[in-house]
């Protein structure tokens, strides 16, 4: 699946891949490639930066933390956090239902005369 | 694969390389971007990790971990407006923390050197004074007007808001120079009482009016340069 196409839902799935504990970085990239069967695949370097805003805008909390030997950014979901996944789940229902009736094809009508 | 526990290898050298492109396209000083860096270099050792596990040899592993994480100007693009926001709101913080402490000193100076007139009628200030306290709290508004600002613009208003983003840097500046403005006034104010009433004058309060005024208007000057900097840097 293009970048392209993901944007503007970059934040709400980073948000959902978060819901069910904390995760660093690259286990983020490998739950959204697991959870979308490999169709969302986006450049692994692009990640951090989105992680940051998310972090800025308090919608997720990052703490260093070493486990095995290594040092990893390790991200959890804030209360706020949660309301703006639930929020957008539901803004993504409204759009995609309006999409979805939007391109079905139209059965052919009487033609003009 | 367990490196940087592992002598320098080619593979090794492969990561430095890539995350010194990234680095050298962040703004700011290394120091500053110290942590994205690591952070970049803990994934990308996680990345070659799993594709070791899925069979590749390490200098492949690492190679493929490098593809995967795309074109270094793209990551460095994605951080340059954090790292802006962040530079922008820690400016606007300390100039409006700073602002009222500064602020306290030189009215301790002002009440200790019996300043204020007897009746506080306003004609009976010096001159100087007259016109210098005016300005001094035009200069404290302009700042804490674009601190605030700068703050605003760079929180949770920025989920709805974020085109304000872009306007932070600039209002932190607007905040750090006026900060440098009012500093600048009092010390002027000080030289002038100085010059005319030297022994009205507090010695111990001045002193540390003037020193915190001096420290202050320094710092604020070099975040409020590196904010318009940074600000050129934003596209």
């Amino acid at each position: 699946m293009r970048a392209e196409l993901l944007k503007g839902h970059l934040d709400g799935i980073l948000l959902a891949v978060l819901e069910p504990g904390p995760r660093h970085g690259y286990a983020i990239m490998e739950a959204l490639r697991d959870r979308s069967a490999g169709q969302v695949d986006l450049p692994t370097g692009t990640i951090y930066p989105a992680l940051h805003r998310l972090e800025r805008a308090g919608l997720v909390r990052a703490s260093w933390s070493t486990a095995g030997g290594r040092r990893r950014r390790v991200y959890e979901l804030t209360p706020a956090g949660r309301r703006a996944l639930d929020s957008e789940r539901s803004t993504w229902r409204d759009f995609s239902a309006a999409v979805t009736t939007l391109l079905q094809p139209l059965p052919l009508t009487a033609s003009p005369q | 694969m367990n490196w940087p526990a592992a002598p320098a290898s080619g593979a090794q050298s492969a990561v430095e390389r890539y995350l010194s492109e990234v680095a050298a396209r962040l703004p700011g000083s290394p120091r500053a971007h110290s942590d994205i860096v690591a952070e970049l270099h803990a994934g990308l050792v996680d990345a070659a990790d799993a594709h070791c596990a899925a069979g590749l040899r390490p200098a492949e592993a690492v190679q493929a971990a490098i593809d995967e994480f795309g074109d270094p100007a793209r990551v460095a693009d994605g951080f340059r407006a954090e790292i802006a926001a962040s530079l922008a709101r820690r400016c606007a913080v300390a100039v409006l923390v700073t602002g009222p402490l500064v602020g306290m000193l030189w009215i301790i100076t002002a009440v200790a050197s019996h300043v204020p007139p007897q009746h506080h009628q306003w004609a009976d200030l010096s001159p100087g004074l007259q016109v210098g306290v005016p300005l001094i709290a035009i200069a404290a508004g302009v700042t804490a007007c674009g601190a605030l600002f700068g703050i605003a613009a760079t929180g949770r208003l920025t989920r709805w808001l974020p085109a304000l983003l872009r306007r932070a840097p600039a209002a932190a500046a607007v905040a750090g120079f006026g900060a440098v403005g009012a500093d600048a006034l009092g010390l002027a104010l000080l030289g002038v009482q100085l010059a005319t009433a030297a022994g009205k004058l507090s010695p111990w309060p001045a002193a540390a009016a003037a020193a915190a005024s001096i420290v202050r208007l320094m710092l604020a000057r070099r975040a409020a340069r590196r904010c318009l900097a940074i600000r050129a840097g934003l596209t």
